[in-house]
């Protein structure tokens, strides 16, 4: 077996056991335990694994663990804390603060079955960031055209979703 | 003890009082067969023991929790099931815990898309539960029940008052209230060859709440399980992990119709922890290791040899084999034959067409994933997201040979299914069963994307010929319809068929599932006909179809709405007003006159003056379509944008409106109907699916496209909500009102009939340059 490796997951560094080339989804899931980031298409074909490294969103199912060695990974179990560490929360406050794009989501009940929510709260973390103001053909845009593919909802809650992520704009604009 | 209600006869409920304890009191709300019931006589042996769990729980804390074997699908389930009987308990829903699926731990059974029959129980649960809750109080507080009134769970009466918890403090009571139903079994006798699909239904008629004096039905509470799927803490099924589990991936055949000629070595230098298991055409790559047991199937499926098998006539010719098949008798009829012949003989205006479309899919974007631990001695637990947790678990049952006590299925959140599970077959459950019982340890199964979309059922292609008869008025006077599809009960388990094990045979037939909105057309002749699978004598191999979101209904309503739409152009009528000359539903009046207006739509007849088939740009059109289900009144009008050089459409907004009686929880309605208009929109312009003479090829999202969010179209929702009218269901429907509006408007914009879909470029561009345009 090769050495483990060091990945650094929603600000903690873990030892990894899997070998470099094992999709970081299934490092995620099965050996770092977390249930935010599944597995959809396998083919980066639907945005249900999508994760953030170094900030930019990244398809977990096809991405080698090898290729986030040294990179900040950030599912949405880490989004709280990536926003309290940007607003220099104090750790009570930080506790019961969620991420503004979580919040929206809660807002705007968007998930309907949800499996595909994980993903599509990613896409948007990483909009916000590059343009804190996007309008409706931006939003519907970055959803649809950004590379790989287009983030896919067959529950159909792409319009709660619009709503959700203009309810973020604004919250954290705030 | 028992005190007794005041429902008189033999399903009254009774309450008991088992005893007395120091901690923990409760009441137990469980059921009873009634002793003189016909069903209750049908029902096998053990069905009572295999059920002995409450269906509402109030404690001492004054919690409550409430079980139902129905699920959350991803359209609301949790919240309405929970406002439904917090209402009639006069409690705030956040103090009801609902726990859904788990065969062992609910009483009821049922597929979950049921809203109506699962909210119907629900309300009568808590309807007896609550009386039997005024008797105790008025026992406890020695007032008449009459005297007493509930605000949210405390009892008062003369100046007294009590809460829920309190009424049941150290005792343990029993309430027993009457059912009828079968539960869960295979039966080869029924047309899905699973007995219970409706699970156990309350009898009797207990007092229930006026609905004008709702407090908690009406009000938007938000969806319970919101906040842990945002989050990451939802424990989804594909999440469930058990100590020695092996990871299974499956290694398929093209098809049902190939069989196993050698399994491809498994190079364990490799891959050493991983192992392969065959039982006739069933071939798996188990591992501890989830990667391993991925990277080695795909090394052993590389070097697997099949034999090819060729029975389909390939996607292209679809419609063309459909036609020439040798259609039986009608499986259902329905109307007037001799009635119908006579006036479309006579008329001096018949319009006839015919409407068709391909194959489609559930298409959920988790696909199937199971984990089963099936012991030595026949006890086998099974964690799936099926709608149907008893029907599975009588499957699982049938297939494994082991008693149905011995099954226990659990159920977890995953990918809505719209409606692949509500019969309780299909899927990764069967394979995870029979590998777990091979290799003697817990296995789960994934399926890949790949297998999903070959190898789950779809909703089958379909052709219907229709006719009707116009007046001198443009007022229809006759109808006849044939709908011929194959079949779409093919609730088999995958794994049990390819591994030769005891599994149940789907019957070959349709039904006819319009409810009729047109109550002036008198004279009307519905034929449904089913044949087998797709390329099978048989259901045994072929295409395997299966019931999906709005099923029958929808495919039936395209091909009605369409030629109204046809009719109402032929007669120089704005379709809007052709309806309502064809009704004197004034539900179904009041939700198109709604609609209309939220639209802003201005009376003319179709198509738009200035409709054309070539030429640069875009061209604008409008259409409608309505539909009746499950006491629900839909309205849809579709504006679209065609562009005739390079046949691309584009719905540009989408008005729906829906009477759907009482509306339970408006913001959630509003959910599923824009939601299900994004899956009416992609049926409507993208989805089908691909096959060869082999096997289906449209095993990707780039080949199977859905809609995406840039093809989204503002979507303007309407709901009218009516106190006298019970509940309505509100997430189906949605998908089958979009397609017959679509086509209506790029008929309105282009002048030429689209009586397929979808509407894709490539069928667009063909149309407008063949068919014949009619003149605006």
């Amino acid at each position: 077996m090769a050495d483990p490796l060091t990945l650094s997951l929603n600000g903690a560094q873990h030892l990894v056991s899997a070998s470099p080339d094992t999709p970081l989804l299934y490092v995620l899931r099965n050996e770092l335990k977390l249930s935010g980031p599944r597995m959809g298409c396998g083919i980066a074909q639907c945005g249900a694994c999508a994760v953030l490294v170094d900030g930019a969103e990244v398809r977990s199912c096809i991405a080698p663990l090898s290729s986030v060695v040294g990179k900040q990974v950030i599912t949405i179990e880490g989004l709280a804390q990536l926003w309290a560490k940007k607003k220099g929360l104090g750790d009570t406050q930080a506790a019961s603060t969620l991420h503004p794009v979580q919040q929206a989501w809660i807002d705007e009940q968007v998930p309907q079955c949800g499996y595909c929510q994980s993903g599509m709260i990613i896409a948007a973390v990483e909009l916000l960031d590059r343009n804190p103001n996007p309008t409706l053909p931006q939003i519907k845009d970055a959803f649809t055209n950004k590379p790989p593919s287009p983030h896919l909802c067959r529950c159909g809650t792409y319009a709660a979703i619009i709503d959700a992520v203009q309810l973020a704009a604004k919250s954290m604009n705030a | 003890m028992v005190v007794k209600t005041d429902r008189p006869g033999s399903i009254a409920p009774t309450l008991t009082r088992r005893g007395f304890v120091k901690m923990g009191g409760a009441l137990m709300v469980s059921f009873q067969f009634p002793a003189l019931s016909a069903v209750a006589a049908e029902a096998p042996p053990g069905a009572a023991t295999t059920h002995l769990v409450s269906w509402l729980e109030i404690r001492q804390d004054n919690t409550i929790l409430v079980r139902t074997g129905r699920t959350e699908i991803g359209t609301g389930m949790s919240a309405y099931y929970a406002q439904v009987i917090a209402e009639e308990l006069s409690v705030r829903p956040e103090s009801i815990t609902l726990l859904m699926g788990d065969t062992d731990r609910t009483p009821d059974g049922g597929y979950s898309a049921g809203l109506l029959s699962g909210a119907a129980n629900l309300r009568k649960v808590g309807a007896y539960t609550y009386q039997a809750l005024l008797g105790l109080a008025a026992e406890k507080l020695r007032v008449p029940v009459s005297a007493l009134t509930v605000d949210d769970g405390v009892v008062s009466g003369t100046g007294k008052s009590l809460r829920y918890g309190q009424l049941v403090q150290d005792q343990q009571l029993d309430l027993k209230i009457p059912v009828s139903g079968v539960p869960a079994r295979v039966d080869p006798t029924s047309w899905i060859r699973i007995a219970g699909l409706d699970g156990l239904i309350v009898l009797g008629d207990p007092p229930t709440k006026p609905v004008t004096q709702y407090k908690v039905v009406g009000k938007s509470h938000p969806m319970p399980g919101i906040p842990d799927k945002v989050t990451g803490k939802t424990q989804w099924s594909c999440d469930v992990t058990l100590p020695g589990m092996l990871h299974a991936r499956m290694i398929r055949p093209a098809t049902l119709g190939s069989t196993l000629i050698s399994v491809g070595a498994l190079d364990k230098t490799r891959f050493p922890t991983a192992q392969v298991i065959t039982k006739q055409n069933l071939v798996a790559v188990l591992s501890p290791n989830e990667w391993e047991a991925t990277s080695a199937a795909r090394s052993v499926a590389s070097a697997t040899k099949w034999t090819e098998w060729s029975g389909l006539p390939g996607s292209e010719n679809l419609t063309q084999t459909l036609r020439s098949y040798k259609w039986g008798a009608p499986s259902e009829s329905r109307g007037k034959a001799a009635d119908v012949n006579a006036a479309l003989a006579h008329a001096s205006k018949t319009i006839s067409a015919t409407y068709e479309q391909p194959y489609i899919k559930h298409a959920p974007i988790g696909p199937f994933v199971a984990v089963a631990d099936v012991r030595g001695d026949g006890t086998t637990t099974v964690w799936t997201h099926s709608a149907n947790s008893q029907g599975l678990r009588a499957q699982i049952a049938n297939t494994l040979s082991v008693p149905i006590e011995k099954v226990v299925v659990r159920w977890l959140d995953h990918a809505g299914q719209f409606g692949r599970t509500t019969f309780g077959g299909d899927g990764a459950e069967g394979d995870a069963a029979i590998l777990s019982q091979l290799a003697g340890k817990p296995v789960r199964v994934q399926w890949t994307l790949q297998d999903d979309l070959a190898w789950s059922a779809s909703s089958p292609g379909w052709v219907e010929d229709i006719t009707c008869s116009l007046d001198g008025r443009g007022c229809v006077t006759a109808l006849h319809s044939g709908f011929y599809s194959p079949q779409s009960n093919d609730a088999r388990i995958v794994g049990a068929i390819l591994a030769g094990m005891p599994g149940i045979q789907p019957e070959a037939g349709y039904w006819i599932a319009t409810e009729w909105p047109y109550d002036k057309i008198e004279n009307r002749l519905e034929e449904a006909y089913g044949m087998p699978n797709l390329g099978a004598d048989s259901s045994t191999i072929g295409m395997r179809g299966l019931i999906m979101r709005t099923p029958g209904q929808r495919q039936q309503n395209f091909a009605l709405e369409s030629l109204m739409n046809e009719a109402a152009s032929c007669a120089g009528i704005d379709p809007i007003q052709f309806r309502l000359l064809h009704t004197t539903d004034q539900r179904l009046i009041d939700i198109i006159h709604a609609t209309a207006r939220a639209a802003a739509w201005e009376p003319r007849s179709s198509p738009h003056p200035g409709a054309r088939r070539t030429g640069a740009g875009p061209v604008a059109g409008r259409g409608v379509a309505i539909m009746i289900r499950e006491n629900s009144y839909w309205m849809g009008i579709a504006e679209v944008e065609v562009t005739p050089e390079t046949g691309a459409v584009l719905v540009t907004k989408l008005t729906l409106g829906l009477d759907c009686g009482k509306i339970i929880n408006p913001r959630q309605l509003e959910r599923c109907m824009k939601s299900g208009v994004v899956m009416g929109v992609s049926e409507a312009l993208k989805e089908e699916v691909v096959f060869d003479k082999g096997k289906i090829t449209s095993t990707s999202w780039s080949r199977y496209k859905i809609l995406t969010m840039a093809e989204m179209p503002e979507v303007k929702v309407v709901q009218l909500s009516r106190d006298d009218k019970g509940f309505g269901g509100g997430s189906e429907g949605a998908n089958a009102v979009c397609p017959p509006a679509i086509a209506a408007a790029f008929f309105d914009a282009t002048g030429v009939n689209a009586r397929r879909i979808p509407l894709t470029p490539a069928y667009v561009t063909t149309l407008l340059k063949g068919q014949p345009a009619v003149r605006p």
